[in-house]
């Protein structure tokens, strides 16, 4: 029981430094695209929301894919629940 | 189980503001922080509110099942008849066909404030179907 202790805090040990060393490593992103976002966002799409201009103008067929994915899960919830009352 | 007489007033007193809110959060999706996913949760947190407060068949006399369906459905085919409306426009999939207007007013950035009125309108039909749903088989 006590070595699995020991175990168990051994590799959050380990982790905890490869995280702490990765954050220090991991160079800027670049910020080409998001200065292209904010200062033609408003002129491109005409929506003061960046968020808004983002998913629904530049990334509206992602959108789309989220929309699908909603309606999948009503219908499967619907699907699996309407079973249940007619038995 | 006995109702409350408390809950049942302060609950609907409440939830024609929070649908108020959600409509507000909807239709400036494009100003201020909000749109059209956010704005349909707290609209379906107004139906969910009504519906743990007073049972789901008096609040299915508001919002009748069929009807949510229905939204939910047609819903998603008006979001791909607007991306087909860019193709016919002349330009891509999901192109911006309609007028971009003034930007700050409320009907401006053309078509993602309608976009964004179809979203919310789906997702309130479709999170207050599932917990009506899982509220029925109680």
């Amino acid at each position: 029981m006590k070595l699995k202790l020991l175990g168990e805090f051994l590799i959050f040990v380990v982790f905890g430094f490869v995280l702490i060393f990765g954050i220090d490593f991991i160079p800027p992103p670049p910020s080409g695209l998001k200065n292209y976002f904010v200062y033609q966002g408003v002129r491109q799409t005409g929506a003061i929301n960046l968020v808004s201009s983002i998913y629904l103008g530049y990334r509206a067929f992602d959108t789309l894919g989220e929309t699908i994915v909603l309606i999948l899960v009503v219908s499967g919830i619907v699907m699996l629940l309407e079973k249940k009352d007619k038995e | 189980m006995k109702e409350s007489e408390i809950v049942s007033v302060i609950s609907r007193k409440l939830v024609p503001y929070i649908l108020i809110f959600g409509l507000y959060l909807i239709s400036y999706g494009h100003l201020s922080p909000g749109g059209g996913f956010q704005g349909g949760v707290v609209l379906a947190s107004g139906i969910i509110l009504l519906a743990l407060a007073r049972g789901t068949d008096s609040a299915q006399k508001l919002f009748p099942e069929r009807n949510l369906r229905i939204v939910e459905a047609k819903a998603f085919f008006l979001f791909l008849f607007m991306g087909i409306g860019g193709l016919v426009a002349g330009g891509y999939f999901l192109q911006n066909f309609l007028p971009l207007g003034k930007a700050g007013e409320v009907p401006s950035a053309g078509f993602i404030f309608f976009l964004n009125l179809i979203i919310g309108l789906k997702v309130s039909a479709g999170i207050s179907l599932i917990c009506f749903y899982l509220l029925k088989g109680e």
